[in-house]
């Protein structure tokens, strides 16, 4: 480490409070994957790998995941809830790696909903 | 720094450590890496999270759960359900001790939810020992703009504007202190931190040193800037080691960031700091010992002035502030003065960090703003006190600090009030004592700890506290003699004025504030050599006994019982208790509230191994009698056959006295046989303690009435030379509301009365009964026996408040009558000229009242109407002091009773002795049995000049005890109760006897804490 200016400060500031945020309870978008068991027997582990890579390579730390139990639709398996600060909830069906990115990018960053692979809202 | 899909903060202060957050640590990383999960979650250890009690505590990010009290084999179910699989485990979340609800978020916990942290803002939230952590929750920001854009003198205007007092105790205006020196000529000043923080119970420095060190530093260079100071040292005993692993971890990342040392942030200002070891001498907190301390010399005080600011440490400028106050400067300096006095009380501004510890559920770190009521703090966020024992005292300021009793829970805590109840802020120990707990013992725990670390320097301080500690040590081993308080507190104030420092000046104050609210314990320990809170060892033989206002010898009649010798229990009962059978009914037991055996399970059931013990004997036994011809001769009257005066007469009968008892109804036994229902005492039970006192040379007589058809003087005048005044408190209270004279509205000792004595009773379908006490459910049950069809108890307080016996109260539940709590009646309504309904007030619970509990306030346009045809109240009883009185001049007590000595009975008139409800109110009938013992020694002593009562030396027991053997392992004996349909429609008693097994089970349940080795 060196010596820091002022500004710098400011730098450690806004870039470790990304990571440090939902420590606070606010976060800009939130993905829940649905790790009940079934969820995990039809890839839902892989899904998750993915959109984890997916936020560190866009540097995107305001995206926080988070994990829940089976939904009740088991044949839907893997499901992902996407929940943007101020919008209603999308929950994407069967979902895979690749899905999970086009969700990520499109979606979570873009603020496109994909209807194609979109279950319901809510 | 990589993405973590979850941050998991672990607390681990030295208090969690303590309690075991490392293991649950490695257990948690161990866990996850074996899961796979390392990438994607992340474990940080923070510093304390403030709720010790629950701890080690975890709270895991992003949702925010808060997991309790883990261990580290709770981790992999942890890992699988929370990390895994997404579900929160419900197991490990917070319980709400009253309602056991869980809880899993922290903003609703109240003991989180009440607090506003500002000094403690980072707690649980960053890892201590990343610089960056604290960075990005705003860490060196104020220092920033103070090295920047603002010159020294509006630095220290900022602070002296926030209104920010010295947290170390005596509340000194920082701002001031720093103006001071300041203005102090000189290059070479010092900025020192007092973190030797040595108060038995307080740990707040600890805290915020171990979960957050940078808000220290931070505010220390901002005074340095402020006073022209280029070296500071942090004063810290060396029994913290964590916080001083992390305060160097945390000087060391700083300097390396520049934010300490040369050039800081390239403002050319420089300051360093270091920290000082302490070793740990509790006079070190005092500053200018401090001082003498990094100095490298021995820690002794000099005297002041001249102060620090002009000369210091080695003799330059300096200024010396705690932990906490440094903690809170960045963010006045960075959000601004107005931001900072925005809460807190006129005089006291900002937050006070206080350490919650003692008989209180929430044991913990809270930071609430100056001016939070003391009642807050102990019940909303404290949780109350464990085990439903009471609220004694708060003892606030350490060793150096006093009690606040509980008439005094709305006090709003700030400097001012809290230095005017006798005790000071210090630097925020809040010990939280019940009513087990002994003032003199309190005092003296206290006085052992200063006296020892007095530093000997100046007399009064050495000799001076430990004259004081002699002289608590005598009166808890009962040598106190007539006199010492006051020359405890001669002597507390002459070390107050002559200490030569702080801790001398101070130490007095434990002493003094326990005088001054519980003066009536330190002359029970001296005139009667008794502990009433049960625990100075040599006053106390059996913690039961010491409890019993009779003093019965519990562990001696149960172990009696346990070897089925149950004559000789009974007798030795009747020594201290000639009621045994009736109060193996209805005691109401202070003797179980005491029980040891309640530290292992369940108390002993001492009232129902009583009750088996007088079902035994079927007519009363005769106790040792010491037959006296002159006393015989001698006449003395008690009025009133209620237990107060069955005793009086009782024990003047062994001493060969034939009293003679004046009883105004047709029965005697008073309230006993009066309105006590004969579902929880049958009469036969009374007519057989009656029949032993008949027996045994007394006599009643019945049907006259004092007042009426004789009088006090009259007695006297007839020849008797001794009276013993014992009409309790015939009259129930009026509601004083509109309607209270209408037909179908009557109060609970009337009612009850007339069943009782009479067999006839007002009628009523819709009964509604107002009150909280036994009487109110005596006359609620009473009233369902009598066939009504719906009894309501209206009660203007909660169930948690009412005076009731809970037992009871289960039972008229049970039975069917309904409880409805926070209602006061307004007024009762007419139909035909008998009563219909009665108009309610809703209530709210307020501020805390004189008594510790919290007050009733009507609520605004929320009444409502209740429909009903009879109306009882149960709100109270009075005596009418001139129906007993006549012209007779007698001083009365404040509260309007008759005033007599609570250890002889002895009224303003020679002959004459007051006992039982009509000299203290309403009370208990064991009371009034030890009321008429003292009345009958001390009518004895007037008339012989002598202390005659045999029957108070300990009786030697024979009983068989193993100390060596484990406690047995049975639990406590269940109440058995007739069922419901057996209970129906008539008054057969409720409560059932324990068979004989079970009994002597019970019994052998005792811990003997009466044994004592033969020495």
């Amino acid at each position: 480490m060196t010596k820091i200016t002022i500004a710098d400060l400011k730098k450690i500031k806004d870039k470790v409070h990304s990571q440090t945020q939902m420590r606070e309870g606010s976060f800009k978008g939130k993905v829940t994957i649905h790790m009940g068991t079934c969820g995990i027997a039809a890839g839902a582990r892989a899904v998750m790998d993915s959109l984890m890579e997916a936020i560190a390579q866009a540097d995107a730390p305001e995206v926080v995941v988070t994990t829940s139990g089976c939904a009740g639709l088991c044949s839907q398996e893997p499901m992902v809830t996407v929940e943007i600060a101020g919008q209603e909830p999308v929950i994407y069906s069967k979902m895979d790696p690749n899905k999970m990115r086009q969700v990520f990018k499109r979606h979570i960053l873009e603020g496109e909903v994909q209807t194609s692979f979109a279950l319901a809202r809510g | 720094m990589k993405v973590f899909r979850s941050h998991l903060l672990l607390c681990g202060g030295t208090g969690c450590h303590a309690s075991g957050s490392l293991p649950v640590k490695a257990a948690l990383i161990d866990e996850i890496n074996k899961r796979g999960l390392a990438e994607e979650v992340k474990v940080v250890e923070t510093g304390c999270n403030g709720f010790c009690a629950q701890g080690p505590i975890l709270v895991a990010y992003p949702e925010g759960v808060v997991y309790m009290s883990l261990k580290p084999e709770d981790m992999p179910e942890l890992v699988e359900e929370y990390l895994i699989k997404g579900r929160v485990l419900t197991r490990l979340l917070y319980k709400e001790p009253l309602s056991k609800e869980t809880i899993p978020s922290m903003s609703e916990i109240p003991f989180f939810a009440r607090q506003e942290l500002r000094v403690l803002r980072n707690r649980g939230l960053i890892d201590p020992e990343v610089i960056d952590e604290a960075i990005a929750r705003d860490g060196y920001a104020g220092m920033a703009k103070a090295l920047t854009e603002m010159t020294p003198d509006q630095i220290i205007k900022e602070v002296l504007d926030s209104g920010l007092r010295g947290r170390g105790g005596a509340g000194f205006p920082t701002g001031l202190k720093w103006k001071f020196c300041a203005q102090s000529p000189g290059n070479v000043k010092y900025v020192l931190c007092n973190a030797d923080e040595g108060d038995p119970g307080a740990f707040m420095d600890r805290s915020v040193l171990e979960a957050d060190p940078h808000s220290l530093l931070e505010g220390m260079v901002i005074a340095a800037k402020a006073i022209g100071s280029n070296q500071g040292y942090i004063y810290c005993r060396a029994e913290y080691p964590l916080a001083i692993h992390r305060v160097n971890i945390a000087i060391a990342q700083a300097k390396e960031y520049g934010l300490i040392g040369k050039d800081i942030l390239g403002t050319g200002f420089d300051f360093d700091v270091e920290i000082y070891q302490g070793a740990g001498a509790f006079v070190c907190g005092e500053e200018t010992a401090l001082m003498t301390s990094i100095e490298g010399k021995r820690g002794t005080p000099r005297p002041r002035p001249p102060f620090p600011a002009i000369s210091g440490l080695w003799q330059k400028p300096s200024i010396l502030n705690n932990v906490e106050t440094f903690a809170n400067i960045g963010q006045i300096i960075l959000k601004g003065a107005a931001w900072y006095s925005s809460i807190g009380t006129e005089k006291s501004k900002g937050t006070k960090v206080f350490a919650l510890t003692g008989d209180v559920n929430n044991i913990g770190l809270v930071e609430v703003p100056m001016g939070t009521p003391l009642g807050e703090i102990v019940y909303e966020i404290g949780g109350g006190i464990p085990n439903g024992k009471k609220f004694k005292a708060a003892q606030l300021g350490g060793p150096s600090g006093g009690c606040i009793p509980a008439q005094y829970l709305n006090t709003p805590i700030d400097f001012e009030r809290v230095t005017e109840l006798g005790a000071i802020m210090g630097s925020g120990g809040l010990i939280v004592l019940d009513d087990d707990k002994c003032a003199v013992d309190v005092a003296r725990f206290f006085m052992d700890f200063v006296q020892e670390e007095s530093c000997g320097k100046c007399p009064p301080c050495r000799v001076g506290t430990k004259r004081l500690l002699e002289m608590l040590n005598d009166i808890c081993s009962g040598k106190g003699k007539e006199g010492d308080i006051e020359k405890l507190i001669a002597l507390g104030n002459s070390i107050k004025d002559t200490a030569l420092c702080g801790l001398g000046q101070t130490a007095p104050n434990p002493v003094l504030s326990t005088i001054r609210y519980f003066r009536d314990e330190y002359e029970a320990h001296i005139r009667q050599k008794r502990c009433p809170a049960g625990v100075c060892a040599d006053l106390v033989r059996a913690p039961c006994q010491n409890a019993c206002p009779a003093g019965v010898d519990v562990p001696g009649f149960v172990s009696l019982v346990g070897e089925k010798r149950y004559d000789e229990a009974i007798m030795l009962h009747r020594e201290r208790n000639p009621l045994a059978d009736i109060c193996g009914r209805i005691c109401f037991h202070p003797c179980e509230s005491k029980c040891r055996r309640s530290t292992l399970d369940l108390p002993l059931a001492i009232k129902q191994v009583k009750r088996f013990m007088a079902s035994q004997e079927k007519e009363a036994l005769i106790p040792e009698i010491r037959k006296n011809e002159v006393n015989a001769e001698k006449k003395i009257a008690i009025i009133g056959a209620g237990p107060a005066g069955l005793s009086c007469a009782y024990f003047l009968a062994r001493l060969g006295y034939k009293p003679t008892i004046f009883e105004a109804e047709s029965k005697a036994g008073g309230m006993l046989v009066q309105t006590i229902p004969s579902y929880r005492l049958p009469r036969s039970v009374v007519d057989k303690e009656v029949a032993m006192l008949q027996k045994m040379g007394v006599q009643i007589k019945y049907g006259a009435r004092l007042g009426k058809d004789y009088s006090l003087q009259g007695l006297r005048d007839q020849g008797y030379s001794a009276v013993f005044l014992a009409t309790g408190n015939p009259y129930g209270s009026k509601l004083g509301i509109p309607g209270e004279n209408l037909t179908g509205v009557t109060d609970a000792i009337s009612y009850l009365r007339e069943y009782n004595l009479t067999g006839k009773s007002m009628p009523g379908e819709r009964v509604t009964v107002l009150g909280g006490g036994n009487a109110a459910i005596d006359a609620a049950r009473t009233a369902l026996r009598l066939g009504a069809k719906e009894v309501s108890i209206l009660y203007r307080r909660t169930r948690a408040e009412m005076p009731a016996w809970e037992e009871e109260v289960h039972e008229a539940e049970i039975e069917g009558v309904k409880l409805n709590f926070l209602v006061a009646p307004l007024a009762a309504i007419s139909a035909n000229g008998r009563v219909s309904a009665l108009k309610c007030a809703k209530m709210a619970l307020g501020d805390y009242d004189r008594s510790g509990r919290r007050r009733p306030i009507p609520q605004k346009d929320q009444d409502f109407e209740v429909k009903t045809d009879l109306v009882i109240s149960a709100i109270g009883q009075y005596i009418d002091k001139n129906e007993i009185l006549g012209d007779l001049n007698v001083e009365l007590s404040s509260n309007g009773y008759v005033k007599s000595d609570p250890l002889t009975g002895r009224t303003s008139v020679e002959w004459l002795f007051a006992g039982g409800d009509v000299a203290t109110g309403p009370s208990s009938v064991v009371e009034a049995v030890a009321a008429g013992e003292k009345a009958a020694v001390s009518i004895d002593s007037f008339l012989t000049g002598a202390d005659n009562a045999f029957w108070r030396t300990e009786k030697p027991l024979d009983t068989f005890f193993d100390p060596d053997a484990d406690p047995t392992s049975d639990v406590r004996a269940p109440l058995q109760s007739l069922s419901l349909g057996e209970r129906m429609g008539n008054f057969n008693e409720v409560e059932k006897v324990l068979e004989t097994s079970a009994a002597i089970c019970e019994a052998k349940r005792c811990l003997r804490c009466d044994f004592r080795a033969e020495s």
